[in-house]
């Protein structure tokens, strides 16, 4: 049995039980006196999780809520050179998945850094797949990614988003301030498995989203009008082809196409010139379908009445020392001829009778020379002189389409200026701006900028380019059962290797609208370059007749011819 | 008395540590919520984007084509109707619009 013990002994325990003691004191206050500051730190960032939230970019949607580009959150890979055993290995199992050669994956993996992005912003699936193989060394977080679902429908009109998520082109960059998410940054405590140990933001709501926008846009006209045009391009052979269908009374787009198109989705392949909107950045000389313009402002001022009969000069006008020619060799004929037959020479004489002052306040009455301010970037306001810049032939150059720049929307909103009874209405694109509760934030109420010319002068250049499609040069784009009113054009563009028209390279185009008496579509159509016969009423009026007639039945308008129908009798 | 003011202080503290406790635990089932919430918004989102790209004019127009024989009518083969077959308006209704197709469809651009 052991005895008490001894004095010395407890001493020793003693003296053992205060160096201990010693010890333990002398580390707290290492830790809590001396390295205070530098652990507190430490802690901090292994307790603290420093999140950087942003809202989901808005959605756009077409006039009937279909979506046209949305965000979804998409898998981005990361690895950690530092905590790989093998990157060889690691990239030969990656590279099927990420669809990175793995060659570059093992340079990145090899690289003497703590983090390296490995891909960015892939498919879901692809997602699903690296959930499945867990692999050390290799993270996945969510990002934001850009979703264009209906591929290259209307790409030119939506533009895109970049890889930050921020809009390049088109509504996606004009609408950015709607767009775009809110950003904010949020402290989390997490424990020491890196879980979040209490929701700080508990009480905070999460970042708001972006705003929607819902487009004037119908996606099946828009439809109808790309596919027509794309075949018209390719039957022609031609450079690029523009189409817009609005709606005159109120100035909506309806479709706004361009061909060729590109898939925004995979877009950084591509150049500017393959994404840049054509019908708002490209101005071209319209040649005679400026001859419906003038001829609004010839009968508005009273120079020309419908029947007034002008001499055609047997197809040969001579005009400051050049001479304007017509297709077709006229004599006299009737104002109304003049615009059916596209002289030449009669739209110059109408366009003299006007004077450069009052010729000049027509056209800028009508829009050219300025932006329409449609709610797009990149709009150029073409080309409109100044008459104390004009020499003796400009009168008659600019009454036939040459020497004036304008840009198809320039021209589709005059058109419809004429159809809608003589009212310059603001084209629009966006027609609302929604929470993302779906609550009307901002909207877009159809916009008059100018009364141009009366409803009856309105009305009688209605009859007139009527006749140009019945009895004209616009007979393709006549539709069956529908009043058609347009005007042809076919232009020669300037060879910039000479400086002179080009016999070779020429613009056709055709603008009008249906139906003549209600019209519920204005239309251009522009084919730039066609080869082969180039006239406007060959190459763009049946691009016209095709996309007019789908979308009138698409709006279930009725036609003017009688239906008979015959009924079928019951058996007995 | 005073082992009732001991009890009562005992309980308090009770109270005050299971309550922190609840509150962490509570903090991860809601942290696990909100996990499943994004997941199950992500895959809304994912279906949103596949049934729109699904119903684009373009591919319906394909499927209807190739797969289903159909061709857009022809011009003039689409009719609105807006009136009886005696041509008097239907009695009673508003005009209704119903489109119908000739029957000597012989096949449409496609």
């Amino acid at each position: 049995m052991a005895g008490p013990l001894s004095r010395g002994r407890r001493y020793v325990v003693l003296l053992l039980l205060l160096c201990g003691f010693g010890v333990v004191l002398f580390r707290l206050v290492t830790l809590q006196v001396l390295q205070a500051a530098e652990l507190t730190v430490k802690a901090d960032r292994q307790h603290r999780k420093t999140v950087s939230l942003e809202g989901a970019r808005g959605t756009i949607v077409d006039r009937h809520g279909k979506v046209l580009a949305m965000n979804i959150e998409v898998p981005s890979v990361f690895g950690v050179p530092t905590a790989l055993d093998s990157p060889a290995k690691t990239a030969r199992y990656l590279s099927p998945v990420l669809r990175v050669r793995t060659a570059e994956l093992e340079r990145k993996l090899r690289q003497d850094r703590g983090f390296v992005w490995l891909a960015r912003k892939l498919d879901p699936e692809q997602g699903r797949r690296l959930e499945r193989m867990s692999m050390d060394g290799i993270g996945v977080v969510m990002e934001g990614r850009r979703f264009y679902p209906k591929g290259p429908l209307l790409s030119h009109v939506l533009g895109f988003a970049g890889m930050d998520g921020a809009g390049l082109e088109g509504v996606e960059r004009r609408y950015e301030s709607h767009l775009h998410g809110e950003k904010r940054v949020t402290v989390l405590q997490r424990d020491a498995l890196g879980r979040t140990v209490f929701p700080k933001g508990l009480t905070e709501q999460s970042p708001a989203p972006g705003h929607s926008l819902v487009l004037t846009i119908d996606e099946v006209i828009q439809y109808v009008a790309e596919k027509e045009l794309e075949e018209a391009v390719t039957r022609t052979h031609a450079k690029s082809g523009t189409m817009i269908v609005l709606e005159p009374q109120t100035g909506a787009l309806l479709a706004l196409a361009i061909s060729p198109r590109f898939d925004p989705n995979t877009v950084s392949a591509l150049g500017p010139d393959r994404w840049r909107n054509r019908a708002l950045t490209d101005a071209y000389e319209p040649g005679s379908t400026m001859k419906a313009i003038i001829a609004a402002a010839a009968l508005e001022e009273r120079v020309m009445r419908p029947e007034t009969m002008v001499f055609g000069e047997h197809g040969r006008m001579p005009v400051a020392n050049t001479v304007i020619h017509d297709h077709e060799k006229l004599g006299w004929v009737s104002f109304a001829q003049v615009i059916q037959k596209s002289s030449n020479i009669g739209a110059a004489k109408a366009g003299m009778a006007l004077g450069d002052q009052r010729l000049y306040q027509y056209l800028q009455a009508f829009g050219f020379g300025q932006r329409t301010d449609i709610d797009l970037p990149g709009e150029a306001g073409g080309l409109l002189k100044s008459p104390r810049d004009w020499d003796r032939r400009s009168v008659a150059s600019i009454s036939m389409g040459q020497e004036i720049g304008v840009t198809p929307i320039q021209m589709a909103s005059a058109i419809a200026a004429i159809a809608n009874g003589g009212v310059l209405m603001k084209p629009y694109l966006v027609s609302e701006i929604r929470d993302t509760h779906g609550r009307v934030l901002k909207q877009t109420l159809p916009q008059v900028k100018r009364r141009v010319v009366s409803p009856e002068t309105a009305r009688t250049v209605t009859t007139i380019l009527e006749g140009v499609v019945t009895d004209g040069t616009g007979g393709k784009a006549a539709i069956p059962g529908f009043r058609v009113a347009g005007k042809t054009g076919t232009a020669q563009k300037i060879d910039p290797r000479t400086g002179t028209y080009s016999a070779s390279q020429f613009v056709g185009s055709f603008v009008g609208y249906a139906p003549a008496d209600n019209p519920r579509l204005a239309m251009i159509v522009v084919i730039d370059e066609p080869h082969g016969e180039a006239w406007g009423g060959t190459v763009a009026a049946p691009v016209f007749n095709r996309v007019g007639e789908q979308v009138l039945n698409y709006l279930g308008v009725s036609s003017n011819e009688p239906v008979k129908l015959a009924m079928a009798s019951e058996s007995p | 008395m005073r082992m009732l003011a001991v009890f009562a202080g005992l309980c308090l503290v009770f109270v005050f540590v299971w309550e922190r406790v609840d509150m962490v635990r509570v903090g991860y089932h809601i942290e696990r919520l909100k996990h499943d919430k994004v997941v199950l918004e992500r895959e809304r989102d994912e279906l949103r984007v596949k049934f729109s790209a699904l119903s684009a004019p373009g591919r319906i127009a394909k499927v209807a084509s190739e797969k289903l024989g159909m061709g857009l009518p022809q011009q003039g083969q689409v009719i609105m109707v807006q009136s009886g077959p005696d041509g008097a308006p239907f009695p009673h209704a508003a005009p209704v619009q119903v489109q119908i197709a000739k029957n000597d469809f012989s096949g449409g651009r496609k």
